[in-house]
This record gives C-alpha cells, sequence and structure tokens, in this order.
C-alpha cells in the first residue's frame, strides 16, 4: 500500500506544463509516463485515505480515495498514457499535448476531490483545458470551441449554484463519505439537487443540453478528439453519482434510456465519422447515467463498469476513426470505402471496438450493459410500458443497443468493406498501431474475463450479499439476447440502408438554439448598445450642463431668468445688508414667534 | 498665575503702540518689534495654557472691582487652546510677512491690534467686553485688508466694513436685550439669571439669542451671511489673507460656541428647538453651499475663501449637536483648520511670488515649477479633504462620531459629504498640480505683463533685489503647516482627552 502523499493530478499538471519546453519525443514520453504512473498509485493507495486541504479558507479534501474514484482514476490514467502515445504518432504538437494532459490532470483532480469546492474548482478547469484544446486546432474548430465554452460555462454555473445551495443547507462542502462531512451524502435540499442535475445534464449530454457534443468533437486533431470523447462526459456521470449517490433518482434514469435510443437514432443519420461517434458518446453514456439514476449497489457498478469499458472502446473508435482520417484526409463515410484490405490493424481494431460498444457477446461492452440492463430490470419501476417480460427502462436500453448495431455496421460497412478504395493507403503507424491494438486487447479480455473487470468495481456484482440480483455474465438468456441485438441491427440496416443513403443532414437541436442564441444575443448587444447610448447621451448633457452651471453660473442663471446678459451673483454692498437684514428677520421672527 | 491673564492682551496692545511709536525715529522698524511682542504674547499664552487644563479656570477681574460689575478674563482649556492658536499663528504668519510684506510700521501695529483684539474676546469672561474686542478686531481687520496696494484690497475691506459693522451692531443688539432681561453683562452671572426662566421674559432672550447668532454668523461668515469673507481674503495682500483666514473666522466661531454654551446653556438649546434649528440650518446650508460654490470659483484664493465658508459650517454643526464629542471635535477642527487654511493662503501666495500663478488654470503642472509650493499644498489639501491621520480627519471625525452619538442622522449624512464635496474642489487643484503638463504661455509671463494686478508681486518686486525671490522664512512657514497639519492629526486624540473636562464642565454649567 501507499501513502497519499500527492494528489495524483500533480504529476500530469506538471508534465503538462512542462512539455512545450522538451523535444517532442521526451515531452510525449515524459507525459505518457506521468499519466501512466497515476495507474498504479491510486490503485495501491489505501481505500478511505484522504489528504484534507484548506481551498479558498474552507474545508476541503484533494485525494479522496473510495472504490469510486479508485475506478476512474485508472481509466483516466490509462487511457491518458495511451492518448499522449497516440498523440505523438499522429503528429500532434507539443503544446496541443500539454492541453490534452491538462485536461487529463483536471479530470483527475475532479474525481479525486472529496468536496463538492475541489470538484467544482477542477470542473471549471476541464471546461477551460478543454477549450483550449480545442482552439489549438484553430479553423473551424474555434468557432465551435466557442460554442463548447459557452454551454460548459453555463453548465458549471448551474453546479456551481447547486453547490452552494448545498453549501447554504449543510454548511459544508465535504461530501457525506468523508470524514467530517454531512451526515447524508449527495445534494441537500430541494433545489440543489435539481440544478447539479441539469448543470452536470451538459457535460453528459442530457437530450436538449447535448448539441455541443456532436458539434465539437468532431473538429479539433484527431488525437484531440481521443481526449475529448473520455474525460468530460466520464466525469460528469462520476459528478451525476455523487449528487445522487444512494437510491438515484427516477428522472434521470429515465433521461439516460432516452439518451440511448436518440444518441443511437441520430447516429445512424451521420455520415461524418468523427459526428457519428460523438452521437454514440450520448447513446453510450445514457446506459451510465440510466445505472446512476436506477441506484443501489448492481446499476451503480453496471454504470461505472460502462465507464471503464465505454473509456476503453470509445477511445479505440476515435483513434481507428482518427487513423482513417490521418491517412486518407476524408471525414465523410460517403468517400470511403474498401479500407479493410488497405488498414488490416485499423479494421481490426475497429471489428473489436464495434462489437464490444453494440454489446456482443465476447467483448467487454457485453458485460458492463448487460449490469446496467439487469438493473433496470430486477431493482427499477416497471414504468408505463411492459412488453412481456420487458420493462419501460429496459426496453429503451434495447432499443438503444439495436441502434448502437444498426450505425456501427453502417460506419464499418461504409469505410472499411463496402466497394474498393481507389488508390493505395497505409496502414495505421507503429505508434497508432501500439496504442489501438493494446485497448482492442483489453477490450476482449474484459468480455471474456468479466472477473478480471468485476474487481475494479466499487460493488461486488456477483455476491448475493451485496447486490438485489447476482449478475452472471454468460447465461443462456444473455448470449441469446445479445445475438439477438447483433441480428435485429443487421435486419434494421438492411432495411434502412436505401433510405439512408439517400438522407441528407439531419437536423438537431442546434438548430433551434444556435440561431435563437445568435439572434438572441444580436437583439441584446443591439439593445444594451443602444441602452448605453441612450444613458451617455443623457449623462453627458447633464454633465455638460452641470459644467457650464459650474463655469459661469452667472450665465445660466441669466438664461433661467430669461435675460440675454450674465447675471452678476456676486453680491455687492447693498445686496449683502439685504441678505442680512432678511436672516436676521427670519431667525428673529421664527424664534419669538414659536 | 492669574495676574498673568490681562498681559494676554497686554502685550499685543504695547507691542502695537511701541511699532507705531518706533516707525517715528525708524522706518521698517515695525517687523522686529511684532516679533518680540508676538514671542512674548505666545509665551504668556503657554504659560497660561499649561495650566489650564485642569478642573480650575483661571479668573482675573480688572481694576479691582467684583464679579459680577468688573470686567472678568477668564482662561479655561477652551480659551487657552484658541489663545496658544492665536498667538502661534501671529507669529508664524510673522516669518512670512518679512519677505512678502507689506513692511511699514503702520501695518505691525495694526497687526499687534488685531493679535489684540483676538486675544481679548478669547480670554474675557464679560459680554459686553466681548463686543468691544470683537470691534477692535474688526476695525483691525478692515485696515489690513485695505493695505493692499491696487484697488481691490479698500472695495474688499470697504465691504467687510460695511458688513461687518452691521454683524458687530446687531451682536451688541443682542447683548443689549440681554441686559434688558437680566441686569448684568458678565457671562456666568448672565448663565444664571437666564437659567431662572420665572426672572427672564423668555421672548426677550429668544430676541438677544437670535441677534446675537446673526451677528457672529456675519463675523464666521456662515452661508448666505458670508458675501464679505471672499472679496476680503482674495483682495488682501497674502500676508494678511493669511493671517485673517486662520485667526478672524476662527475666534468668531469659539466666540459662538463660548456665547451658545457659556450664556445660554444646553438648557436653553432644550427648550427653544427654533435655537437649535437655526445653528443646524446654518451649519447645513454653509457646508453644501459653500463647497459649492468653491467648485465654481477659478481664482485659488477665492476658491480658499469659499473652502472657510464650508469649513466653519461643519464647526456650527459641531456647536449645534452639543455633546463632548463633537465639542472637541470642533475645538480641533478649529486648531486645524487655522493651520491648514492659513497654510494654503500662505502656499497660495508663495506661489504666486514663485511663479505668478493665481488661478486654478495656472496650477497645471505647478509641481515642476513650484516643487515646494505644490507639495506643501497638497499635503495641506489632502488633510483638508480630512485623510487619516491628518488633524483633518481628526476634527471631522470626532464631529461625526459626536454627531452619531446624539443621533443627528440627516447632519451625520452631510458631514460625511462635505468630506466628498471638500474632495470635489481640492481634487481637481492636486490633480492639475501633479498631472497635467503646464500650459502653454507659462503664467509667469502673463503676471508679469500685468503686475499691477498682484499686490504681493508688487510688493516683493519693490523691496528685494530678487523680484520673485521667496525668502526661507516663507519656506518655512508653508513648509511648517503642512507638517504642523500632519503632525497635529497624531497629538489630536491625547489633545481630545486632555480638553473633555473643560468641555463637560461647559455642558453643564447653568
Amino acid at each position: 500500500m501507499v501513502d497519499p502523499l500527492v494528489p495524483p493530478f500533480v504529476p500530469v499538471l506538471l508534465a503538462a506544463v512542462l512539455l512545450p519546453f522538451l523535444g517532442r519525443r521526451t515531452g510525449h514520453a515524459l507525459g505518457a509516463l506521468a499519466s501512466a504512473a497515476v495507474v498504479p498509485y491510486v490503485w495501491l493507495v489505501t481505500e478511505g485515505a484522504h489528504l484534507p486541504v484548506q481551498l479558498f479558507g474552507f474545508d476541503a479534501v484533494l485525494f479522496n480515495v473510495d472504490p469510486f474514484s479508485t475506478l476512474m482514476g485508472v481509466i483516466f490514467g490509462f487511457i491518458g498514457a495511451i492518448g499522449v502515445l497516440y498523440s505523438y504518432a499522429s503528429d500532434a504538437e507539443n503544446l496541443q499535448t500539454a492541453f490534452a494532459l491538462g485536461y487529463v490532470g483536471t479530470s483527475l483532480g475532479a474525481v479525486f476531490g472529496g468536496d463538492w469546492l475541489s470538484l467544482i474548482f477542477f470542473w471549471e478547469l476541464m471546461a477551460v483545458t478543454s477549450t483550449l484544446l480545442v482552439w489549438h486546432y484553430g479553423g473551424k474548430a474555434v468557432r465551435a470551441g466557442f460554442r463548447y465554452a459557452l454551454a460548459h460555462g453555463i453548465g458549471g454555473t448551474l453546479l456551481l449554484g447547486a453547490v452552494i445551495w448545498h453549501f447554504a443547507e449543510t454548511g459544508t462542502f465535504l461530501f457525506g463519505s468523508v470524514p467530517g462531512g454531512p451526515e447524508t451524502a449527495g445534494m441537500a435540499g430541494g433545489v440543489a439537487p435539481v440544478l447539479a442535475a441539469l448543470g452536470i445534464g451538459v457535460n453528459v449530454g442530457f437530450i436538449g443540453l447535448h448539441a455541443w457534443l456532436p458539434d465539437t468533437y468532431p473538429r479539433p486533431h484527431v488525437a484531440a478528439s481521443v481526449f475529448l470523447c473520455v474525460f468530460t462526459t466520464k466525469t460528469g456521470v462520476y459528478g451525476m453519482y455523487r449528487v445522487f449517490p444512494q437510491d438515484g433518482n427516477v428522472a434521470v434514469a429515465y433521461m439516460g434510456g432516452a439518451m440511448a435510443v436518440f444518441g443511437a437514432t441520430m447516429a445512424l443519420f451521420q455520415n461524418d465519422m468523427r459526428r457519428l461517434l460523438s452521437y454514440h458518446i450520448q447513446s453510450q453514456v445514457g446506459y451510465m447515467v440510466a445505472g446512476v439514476g436506477i441506484g443501489g449497489a448492481l446499476a451503480q457498478a453496471g454504470a461505472f463498469a460502462h465507464v471503464f469499458n465505454h473509456i476503453l472502446y470509445k477511445g479505440l473508435l476515435f483513434m481507428t476513426a482518427g487513423v482513417v482520417v490521418y491517412r486518407t484526409g476524408e471525414e465523410s463515410l460517403k468517400k470511403l470505402g474498401g479500407l479493410a484490405s488497405e488498414m488490416p490493424i485499423t479494421a481490426g481494431a475497429f471489428s473489436v471496438a464495434a462489437l464490444s460498444i453494440a454489446g456482443f457477446p465476447g467483448f467487454n461492452g457485453f458485460v458492463s450493459k448487460g449490469i446496467v440492463i439487469s438493473a433496470s430490470h430486477y431493482a427499477f419501476e416497471k414504468g408505463p410500458v411492459v412488453l412481456g417480460e420487458f420493462y419501460t427502462l429496459e426496453l429503451l436500453l434495447l432499443v438503444g443497443g439495436v441502434g448502437t448495431f444498426m450505425s456501427f455496421i453502417k460506419f464499418g460497412y461504409y469505410a472499411f468493406f463496402h466497394g474498393t478504395y481507389d488508390g493505395s493507403v497505409r496502414d495505421a503507424n507503429r505508434g497508432q498501431s501500439v496504442a489501438m491494438v493494446t485497448v482492442a486487447a483489453l477490450c476482449v479480455v474484459y468480455g471474456l474475463f468479466p472477473g478480471a473487470l468485476f474487481a475494479l468495481l466499487p460493488f461486488d456484482v456477483t455476491s448475493a450479499a451485496v447486490v438485489a440480483h447476482v449478475y452472471h455474465t454468460y447465461t443462456t438468456s444473455h448470449i441469446l439476447e445479445g445475438v439477438a441485438l447483433a441480428a435485429l441491427g443487421l435486419v434494421g440496416f438492411a432495411l434502412v440502408k436505401k433510405p439512408l443513403s439517400g438522407l441528407g443532414r439531419v437536423p438537431d437541436v442546434d438548430n433551434v438554439h444556435n440561431s435563437v442564441t445568435f439572434y438572441a444575443t444580436r437583439a441584446l448587444v443591439v439593445g444594451v448598445t443602444e441602452l448605453y447610448a441612450a444613458v451617455d447621451r443623457v449623462v453627458v448633457a447633464t454633465a455638460s450642463a452641470t459644467t457650464a452651471a459650474v463655469r459661469a453660473p452667472g450665465a445660466v442663471a441669466g438664461r433661467v431668468t430669461g435675460s440675454d446678459d450674465p447675471v452678476s451673483l456676486r453680491a455687492d454692498y447693498s445686496t449683502s445688508i439685504l441678505l442680512v437684514a432678511v436672516v436676521l428677520a427670519v431667525l428673529v421672527a421664527a424664534s419669538v414667534s414659536l | 498665575m492669574s495676574d498673568l491673564v490681562p498681559f494676554a492682551v497686554a502685550v499685543p496692545i504695547f507691542g502695537s503702540i511701541v511699532a507705531l511709536a518706533a516707525g517715528v525715529f525708524r522706518s521698517k522698524s515695525g517687523w522686529a518689534v511684532a516679533v518680540g511682542a508676538s514671542v512674548l504674547q505666545l509665551a504668556v499664552a503657554g504659560t497660561l495654557a499649561a495650566s489650564a487644563f485642569g478642573d480650575e479656570r483661571i479668573s482675573y477681574v480688572v481694576g479691582g472691582f467684583d464679579v459680577p460689575f468688573g470686567i472678568e478674563l477668564v482662561v479655561d482649556g477652551l480659551s487657552a487652546t484658541v489663545l496658544l492658536l492665536v498667538a502661534g499663528v501671529a507669529l508664524g504668519v510673522l516669518a512670512y510677512a518679512r519677505r512678502a510684506g507689506p513692511r511699514s510700521n503702520p501695518f505691525y501695529a495694526t497687526y499687534l491690534l488685531l493679535v489684540a483684539g483676538l486675544s481679548g474676546m478669547t480670554v474675557t469672561g464679560d459680554l459686553f467686553n466681548m463686543y468691544v474686542f470683537l470691534e477692535i478686531t474688526g476695525l483691525a481687520a478692515y485696515a489690513l485688508v485695505a493695505s493692499g496696494e491696487d484697488g481691490r484690497s479698500p472695495v474688499a475691506a470697504l465691504k467687510y466694513l460695511i458688513v461687518g459693522t452691521f454683524g458687530a451692531s446687531l451682536f451688541l443688539l443682542g447683548i443689549g436685550y440681554a441686559y434688558i432681561g437680566t441686569g448684568t453683562l458678565n457671562m456666568a452671572d448672565l448663565a444664571v439669571k437666564l437659567a431662572e426662566s420665572a426672572a427672564v421674559d423668555p421672548t426677550l432672550a429668544q430676541a438677544a439669542f437670535a441677534l446675537i447668532v446673526v451677528g457672529l454668523f456675519i463675523k464666521v461668515a456662515v452661508f448666505p451671511l458670508h458675501t464679505w469673507q471672499p472679496d476680503a481674503y482674495a483682495g488682501a495682500p497674502d500676508t494678511v489673507s493669511g493671517l485673517i483666514s486662520a485667526l478672524v473666522s476662527t475666534v468668531a466661531a469659539y466666540a459662538l460656541l463660548r456665547v451658545v454654551y457659556t450664556v445660554f446653556g444646553t438648557g436653553f438649546l432644550e427648550s427653544n428647538p427654533v435655537a437649535e434649528a437655526m445653528l443646524v440650518g446654518g451649519a447645513v446650508v454653509s457646508i453644501v453651499v459653500g463647497s459649492l460654490l468653491a467648485v465654481s470659483q477659478s481664482e485659488v484664493k477665492r476658491m480658499l475663501a469659499y473652502s472657510s465658508v464650508s469649513q466653519f459650517g461643519l464647526i456650527v454643526a459641531a456647536v449645534a449637536i452639543g455633546n463632548t464629542t463633537a465639542l472637541v471635535g470642533a475645538a480641533i477642527h478649529l486648531v486645524g483648520h487655522a493651520v491648514m487654511k492659513g497654510g494654503l493662503f500662505l502656499t497660495a501666495g508663495l506661489v504666486a511670488t514663485e511663479t505668478g500663478a493665481r488661478t486654478v488654470e495656472e496650477f497645471n503642472g505647478l509641481v515642476d515649477r513650484s516643487p515646494v509650493g505644490a507639495g506643501a499644498f497638497g499635503v495641506l489639501a489632502v488633510s483638508m479633504v480630512g485623510v487619516p491621520p491628518t488633524v483633518g480627519f481628526a476634527g471631522k471625525w470626532y464631529v461625526a462620531v459626536g454627531a452619531a452619538e446624539s443621533g443627528a442622522w440627516a447632519l451625520l449624512a452631510v458631514i460625511v459629504a462635505s468630506t466628498l464635496l471638500t474632495l470635489a474642489y481640492f481634487a481637481r487643484l492636486v490633480e492639475r498640480m501633479f498631472f497635467r503638463e503646464p500650459a502653454p504661455q507659462p503664467a509667469v509671463e502673463r503676471a508679469g505683463a500685468t503686475t499691477s494686478a498682484e499686490p504681493a508681486d508688487a510688493v516683493a518686486d519693490g523691496g528685494g533685489g530678487d523680484p520673485r525671490g521667496a525668502s526661507l522664512g516663507m519656506y518655512a512657514t508653508v513648509v511648517g503647516a503642512a507638517v504642523l497639519a500632519v503632525a497635529l492629526g497624531f497629538a489630536a486624540f491625547g489633545y481630545g482627552e486632555l480638553l473633555e473636562p473643560t468641555i463637560e464642565r461647559l455642558l453643564l454649567s447653568p
């Protein structure tokens, strides 16, 4: 066991600061090492250890170790190292990787914070570093970065409001699980959880609040996308768990189910590879949000298992898509095809990742998605729609699974297997290959040996003492379910392939709120400008009049009395005596008569 | 000890006669006589002050009569303070006057006569005697204002004379009413008789109060009875501006305090709300309007004059509040204002001597041309605004605390606002002096072209070999005033404790 001396974000952020000043090879090696070192470090630190500090004069905990944060730390550190390796192989600049490592470090800070104050502190820093990461690419990424920053500014502010409300209710920022924290975990009071859910909802991509996600992630450097797809949304899931740490929240659970279906459906309509993958983030995060919303040991274990697996296969998917973009320069599936023979390693890695995300038996997605679906059946209300054995939320999650299969069949079909590619394309280079194969191998290992995954989870899902319904990965019904979903996906894709190919860009909510935002902002700017001008005119006129009155009071008095000549305001002899007499008369009369 | 009291008045009167007589034998010997008399006067004042802050007041009856029939001279902590101030300022201004002039013997004779009148007003315990000294003060002041060499001085002096005499007459009329009512002129005796309400017709007492207050308001220059004051201060030679701005209104304000509390007493104010309203009204109007008028002035000395109208409003406010803290504040601000305002007028004179700058615009970039003048002016202005730890802060602080103690919130608001108003007219000068480029056409040339309009310059031109020379004495006086404005700020709180017994006795007197 290791003592918790240094919060894990420190070495990563140090590496991020040093990186721009080092050579490309040294710098990236240092970055990968710093990020990788986090994995054994947080794994070995004793559970329950924490590092209390004072932040802005309040009690705060910078290194709070419990099973949830350990799991997040392990996978964040691992994917951070892989991402740095991939960045190095994909010709990313040192500065970009530095921003990316800053993003990794602040995310680590957020998940290891033992109180709301350090969580929100790092939460906002994440928004800053990730925006910088997007901006660094320039071009279209800059405007998308602005929209991204705006969305996260609003979300962060809502969460900050919730945190302050929580503080007003409990008098402490600490989590309930930390010594000295409040008696009940989670956000206290009636309003704070709603504000927090909405604020975090921006990060995890609640339907309606998700438009930044497919807008931003396809735009920056391919290596930047690998980082982006991991940290913001998953930290959001972790934050959501901290808000509802015990019994979850029904509305959040259904929102998760809806996200799973909505994201997968929207993904099906996309032709830009990374945009398609971005909608799948929303869809997959839907499973995790559903798990957090269901609450209880089984669902939370499933949610965090899915976080863990999702980071692996989604990182891998963005890496494969990145390699395709890197080698061909094409973003659109319509212009690709037949790459399987040209890029066998990439195609292989993609297949593993696609089967994982779709939840095909034998791959890690199957395990974790299965836990969440199982929880939605055994640990959650039936809901309004019941179809035989299947309940409402369960149905939503299953439909989302079919949509996932369909869209990844589409991706794979058009990118790798459909037709032939004109000319020759080289496969992924060595660094990219190492990164992809490592992650792909893990996807398979965790799929075939779910016990390795279970060991990481906060709750033992195989123990009847811990969970409501013991979870067995490979049962006949489970495998049948997985295969049936795949079959439905195949059939579905065959049915919609024709109409899909004729489909243009499908509008999303951002069409509405981008234009609303645009015109509202313009109205606001014009209004403020005009108001300012009006106030300015009044103030300037008043000031000029005052100045004139002060400079030449006589002239002003003359104008007031209607004569053209300035009135002399200096009292001469007679006026002086008159003044004295008047004052005397008034005062004597007043004092004598009253 | 009590035999020393008449010397506070006699020494300057004697000095005045000697100065006039010495002029017959040797011209320009007046300054030396004045210095000698002032040093002696300061020694007398110092000796008296050293023992005045005790439990007993020092009392002396002139001519071997008995109180209340004879004229009583009284020194307590308050009058000792003012006496010391008069003696100290008179000596300090002399150091300035050595080079700045005027230099004739009759001038110094009048100068010492003014000091005698002021000292007399300070130490007298007799109301009619106070009127006599008020007239001596007034006549000497009119003559001093008229001693300038351009046409402005006599005109200003004439206006001062007419209005001032009017005020003194009203004061006398008030004394007459009080005498009819009580049959006595001794202040302490008057207080006893006025307190026995059955013995005195209240209407008579009220009329007396109104007449005396209006008369003194004219002398203090409370708005709108201030009309003589800006002309007199601006038209007089710089030396005289410094002296009368520091002392004449100050002693008149002291007289107001003395008459209100020693003669009429707190009981009279409590039973006559109109009397108190009179003081409060005068204070508020003076503070606000005086400041606004100061902002609108283009000539520095006129601006300083209107500033006095505003500052004395503050002291009248303290008199109106009438608790220990406020009256201690009034005493501190009387001393502080005298040092600051006298210093400012002398600094303005020094600046005019060095550069010819007399208007606000000509003060642009003054720090390059007259670093000592600009520095001293800056320190004094900051003190006048009331920035800690200067004496200006201490005075305002006590008055403001006093207002809060007696729950006069409206007055407190005006007092606090007065700081901002003071800032309004001093900030623009400070800004011009330190942060602006000098005007493209140097003020020196313009002043040189119109020397006849600059009395102090004309005097300096006529006397010294160096036409614009400012003597060491002038620098020393100005810098001394600036240093004192800060140093007194540190001493003020200790002094406040020292003065408290006197004020408490004053408030308790019947």
